[in-house]
């Protein structure tokens, strides 16, 4: 059974399945998210001053929507589209306090999840990429931050880097390698590009 | 009229999917206003042959497709599903999704927004499209408050705004009940009345969709065999013994004057069942064995667990360790987000008794059986009794490992390989060990979520529409499992629509209404009070009520019912375990 | 009889609120930014008529993130000592920095809840569609993330009573929700997801959604008096930034 060619996925527009399950997935991240924050909040007020230093340990689970719909859908710009329209969502539907300004944010975090995968033509999927992927998405958001808070000044810069990127790099990245492997299995993603992609020529359809 | 082109011509048309399934060839033509019923068992392929319709078939569900199919001189293809969207209009069985905008004004003139229809007729016809669809009242609403019936109108609404030439409804009023089927039958004829549009229909729950004057059915039925050829193309008259024979054995539900036929049966003679000890008892087999559920053997389950009382989140409500394994609910109220939907229940489910839940939708049917389960607390009110077993009208709600034989292994403190692979055998899952849940079937994850309950041996089963979406066989099937696990000694108790398995296999039933318990009585005097049906919602099947008529005693029924389930099972012996 | 704010165009509205924001990142005074504050709660309280209690409920989690932010930077930024006895080093520059940043924060955020009280969803799509030139496929399938959005937290509490049924009891005979049973109702959550985003685009697709020509049904308007919020507000924060810069004459 050899691999069919893949298409040239530069010349068609995203199919509305893939835009939707992009939006879908920012749906459940952002609920997951503010469940997740509620229970944690509590936390980093008892935490004090320290509970501020939260944000950079959660910060990896928002970088999951951007490898996950890359891995799903293998279309370039789709991680950088996934974390602005879960940034619309948190915004206009879920209220967040941060403000549109949250939306920039999450295109440096888009941008920095795809970058690896952007560099290896979105055919390698292995946890390098995915490890790469959650550093450089932190990694980029962490410069942003840190003009938008002026941490540049703080004595705990460093502190607030390294927890940002292990993170990124354990919850943006490796987490979601197994979330992608997880979904595979239930065929749940039978009908998107990751799984169509590798089906033998005889199987697949153009459309 | 039969000089008008036909409307969809298919020709050779074949799906297969990349797990082998397919449906076809098929060589159909549907005339402009025709009527249609694809009929057929499990995995014939009903559903595919509405998508291939439109387009679904290959565009969003991958499947090898060959031969050709047009829509009103349009390949359907080379054109987009959305290219279609002025000719076809489609209603899908699942209104939750099938209605995707957050107002019902915007939902039903999304389409024709779609179709760059000019702004000034939109309104217009957004109104009319409401109109056919019987949902006028619902038309400044937004859709998050609707109920599922409600939801299905809108849809139908929004599959008829753009005055579509064909409609495809793939399942309509599989998740309704009486009143939501009334509305859906009206609303379809209404529609093809005034658009004359042709429609292509899948549908399980013949019986209700034929209503009273049972002519809500298509006069043409093209029926599928399991194999996905087609058996037959025409009135359901042309279909002989042999072919209604097929379809009993293959699990198909049928209009009962059909079953009644295939199996050799007349409607004088059904009363003669009641005494007919022929019939009586389960055929040998591999079949027989398939049906007890794994009691024997050692205890593995965790309902040595008593539901005890702690401070709750919401409401007074508490929930108190009981002595015995009788679950018993006193003073019960019972709410949804604030919102109370039942009050002032009082209930008893005693071991080795099986009791039915009744109700029309919304009745709180759902959060009651939560709240008997402990894992909802009640607004006021206390349950007492062993730590009940649940199993969700979704079974992939219920997953929580891997594989099968892991998800049967699930939360037992002390899991037992021999029961487990008992279990798997007696579900016929034995081949499936070690496939992810989510692949199976819809009937292999319920059986799946029943043997994994069954396991924990608890002494309360609760099971929340455990014959949804199954075919005749396998709902047999779950109902037996459900009655030997009462007989066993447990405590059981199903929510269900089906009024013909609550009379033929429930001892007692429980009817809710009105925001309240309204009866707890048995299905005998259930089906002969026609006030309580009618406060209920409740609407019995043709045959049921044709018995109670008939027959002298609850007795009778039970027996005359569980016969023709029996007779059932017998044809299908020798094929195997049903899917 | 709806607000002044709610009958103006949501993609001007939407402009003008990231423009402000990111007009903030820019001082790092706490004097204007208090301004900018009071006034944004008057301009939030008129134009978009949001009631006192709402406004006040939805301050207090930016109020929370702002004393932390005031708390964090007092500590840990290096410079004149407040209180010089004290036994944890408070700065000067680190309250003033801290308390500058909170007030981004407050302004952001009342702004935010102004806009979003006065422009539902819906409108915001429709408006982007046809002023900012948003593709439909996206904007409506986002407008049906809102549905699937409302249908999460049933779902979701479906799920966990499901998982609940045979998961771990605590003492008191209650559920236990750790963070393994999180993990297996997300994931559980993520998969039915899936599946119903499948028939949500197919639903949409069935409807005729594409980026082809289209018409709006009851589109929402732009006019002179979008241009009159836009200015306005352009030559206000102008003006709070100017003053003080005039009266210390920089």
């Amino acid at each position: 059974m050899t691999m069919a060619e893949t298409p040239s996925p530069r010349t068609r527009k995203l199919p509305l399945r893939d835009i939707v399950l992009m939006v879908m997935l920012g749906v459940v991240f952002g609920f997951l998210y503010w469940a997740l924050v509620q229970a944690w909040n509590l936390l980093a007020v008892a935490m004090g001053p320290a509970g501020d230093l939260a944000q950079h340990v959660l910060l990896g689970g928002w970088l999951l929507v951007a490898p996950i719909a890359i891995a799903i859908i293998r279309r370039p710009f789709v991680g950088i589209i996934a974390e602005v329209i879960a940034s619309l969502i948190e915004v206009i539907f879920l209220g967040s306090p941060v403000g549109p300004l949250l939306i920039f944010a999450a295109a440096l975090q888009g941008l920095g999840s795809e970058l690896p995968f952007a560099v290896t033509r979105y055919r390698r999927f292995g946890w390098p990429v995915y490890a790469l992927s959650g550093l450089l998405g932190a990694g980029l958001v962490f410069v942003y931050s840190a003009f938008r808070f002026a941490w540049f000044g703080q004595d705990v810069l460093w502190l607030r880097l390294v927890l940002q990127l292990a993170s990124g790099l354990l919850l943006g990245g490796l987490l979601a390698k197994v979330i992608v492997a997880a979904l595979t299995r239930t065929g749940v993603l039978d009908q998107f590009s990751i799984v169509r992609d590798a089906r033998p020529a005889a199987v697949r359809r153009d459309r | 009229m039969t000089a008008d082109p036909p409307l969809v011509q298919t020709a050779a048309l074949t799906a297969v999917y990349p797990t082998g399934d397919g449906v076809g060839p098929l060589d159909l033509t549907v005339r402009p206003g025709e009527s249609v019923l694809v009929l057929g068992p499990s995995g014939s392929g009903k559903s595919t042959v509405l998508r291939l319709l439109h387009g679904a078939v290959p565009q969003a569900i991958d499947a090898a497709v060959e031969g050709s199919v047009t829509v009103a001189g349009r390949r359907v293809g080379e054109v987009g599903v959305a290219d279609l969207a002025d000719l076809v209009g489609v209603l899908a069985q699942d209104p939750e999704s099938g209605v995707c905008l957050p107002d019902v004004a915007d939902e039903v003139a999304f389409p024709l927004e779609n179709l760059a229809v000019p702004a000034d007729r939109i309104g217009p016809a957004v109104d009319q499209a409401l109109a056919r669809a019987g949902a006028s009242a619902l038309r400044d609403r937004a859709t998050a408050q609707l109920s599922g019936g409600e939801l299905q109108r809108v849809a139908l609404a929004a599959a008829i705004a753009a005055e579509p030439r064909l409609l495809l409804l793939d399942e309509p009023t599989s998740m309704l009940d009486a009143a939501g089927i009334d509305a859906v039958r009206a609303a379809i004829a209404g529609a093809r009345a005034e658009l004359g549009a042709a429609t292509v229909l899948v549908e399980h729950r013949l019986d209700e969709l034929a209503g009273e004057r049972s002519d809500g059915l298509p006069e043409r039925w093209v029926v599928l065999g399991r194999d996905g050829r087609v058996r037959s193309d025409g009135p359901p008259e042309r279909l002989t013994v042999e072919h209604l024979r097929e379809l009993v054995r293959q699990g198909c539900w049928l209009p009962v004057d059909l079953e009644l036929t295939a199996l050799g049966l007349t409607w004088d003679g059904l009363a003669a069942l009641a005494d007919d000890h022929q019939y009586d008892g389960r055929p040998d087999g591999a079949n027989g064995a398939a049906e007890r559920p794994g009691i024997a053997g050692p205890s593995t389950g965790s309902g040595r667990g008593q539901i005890s009382s702690g401070r709750g989140r919401s409401g007074s409500g508490e929930v108190s360790p009981g002595r015995g394994e009788t679950v018993r609910a006193r003073g019960v109220t019972v709410g949804h987000r604030g919102r109370v939907v039942l009050t002032d229940l009082d209930l008893e489910l005693r071991p080795g008794e099986l009791v039915a839940l009744v109700g029309a939708n919304g009745s709180g049917k759902s959060t009651l059986l939560r709240c008997l389960a402990g894992l909802e607390r009640p607004i006021a009110g206390t349950v007492t009794g062993p730590r009940a077993g649940l199993v969700f009208q979704n079974p992939e709600h219920q997953f929580a490992a891997t594989t099968v034989r892991a998800e049967l292994a699930h939360g037992l403190p002390d899991p037992d390989p021999a029961a487990i692979e008992a279990a798997l055998h007696r579900f016929g899952l034995a081949g499936l060990a070690e496939h992810n849940p989510y692949r199976l079937s819809g009937g292999q994850q319920r059986r799946l979520s029943l043997a994994a309950m069954l396991l924990h041996d608890r002494p309360a089963l609760l099971a929340d529409e455990p014959g949804f979406g199954l075919d005749r066989t396998a709902t047999i099937t779950a109902l037996r499992t459900l009655q030997d696990t009462a007989r066993a000694g447990r405590a059981v108790l199903f929510s269900s629509h089906d009024l013909r398995a609550v009379a033929g296999y429930a001892d007692r039933v429980l009817v809710l209404g009105r925001g309240r318990l309204l009866a707890d009585t048995t299905p005998w005097r259930l089906l002969r009070d026609s006030a309580l049906l009618a406060e209920a919602g409740l609407r019995p099947p043709r045959l049921v009520r044709r018995l109670t008529e008939q027959l002298t005693g609850p007795d009778q029924l039970r027996a005359v019912l569980r016969r023709l389930d029996g007779l059932t099972r017998r044809l299908e012996t020798g094929t195997g375990v049903p899917r | 009889m709806s607000s002044w704010l709610e009958r103006r165009n949501p993609t001007v509205k939407l402009a003008v609120l990231t423009a402000v924001s990111l007009g903030t990142l820019f001082l790092f005074d706490p004097a204007p930014l208090l301004a900018l504050y009071l006034l944004a709660v008057l301009a939030v309280r008129r134009a978009a008529r949001v009631r006192r209690r709402t406004l006040l409920a939805a301050q207090v989690p930016f109020l929370l993130f702002g004393v932390g932010l005031v708390a964090v930077n007092a500590l840990s930024r290096p410079g004149q000592p407040l209180w010089p006895e004290a036994p944890v080093r408070v700065t000067v520059e680190g309250v003033v920095i801290g308390a500058a940043l909170a007030l981004r924060g407050l302004v952001i955020g009342v702004l935010t809840v102004g806009f979003l009280a006065s422009t539902p969803p819906r409108d915001l799509m429709i408006s982007l569609i046809r002023n900012a030139r948003l593709s439909p496929r996206y904007a409506y399938a986002i407008l049906a993330g809102h549905r699937m959005l409302h249908a999460m937290p049933g779902r979701w509490a479906t799920i966990r009573a499901a998982h609940a049924v045979r998961g771990p009891v605590r003492r008191d005979g209650r559920p236990r929700f750790g963070p393994a049973e999180f993990a297996r109702a997300a994931f559980g959550l993520l998969v039915a997801s899936i599946r119903s985003s499948e028939r949500v685009a197919l639903a949409l697709e069935s409807r005729g959604l594409g980026d082809g020509p289209r018409t709006s049904w009851r589109a929402v308007p732009l006019d002179r008096r979008d241009a009159v919020l836009a200015v306005t507000v352009a030559a206000t924060f102008a003006l709070v930034i100017m003053i003080p810069l005039m009266i210390t004459g920089h």
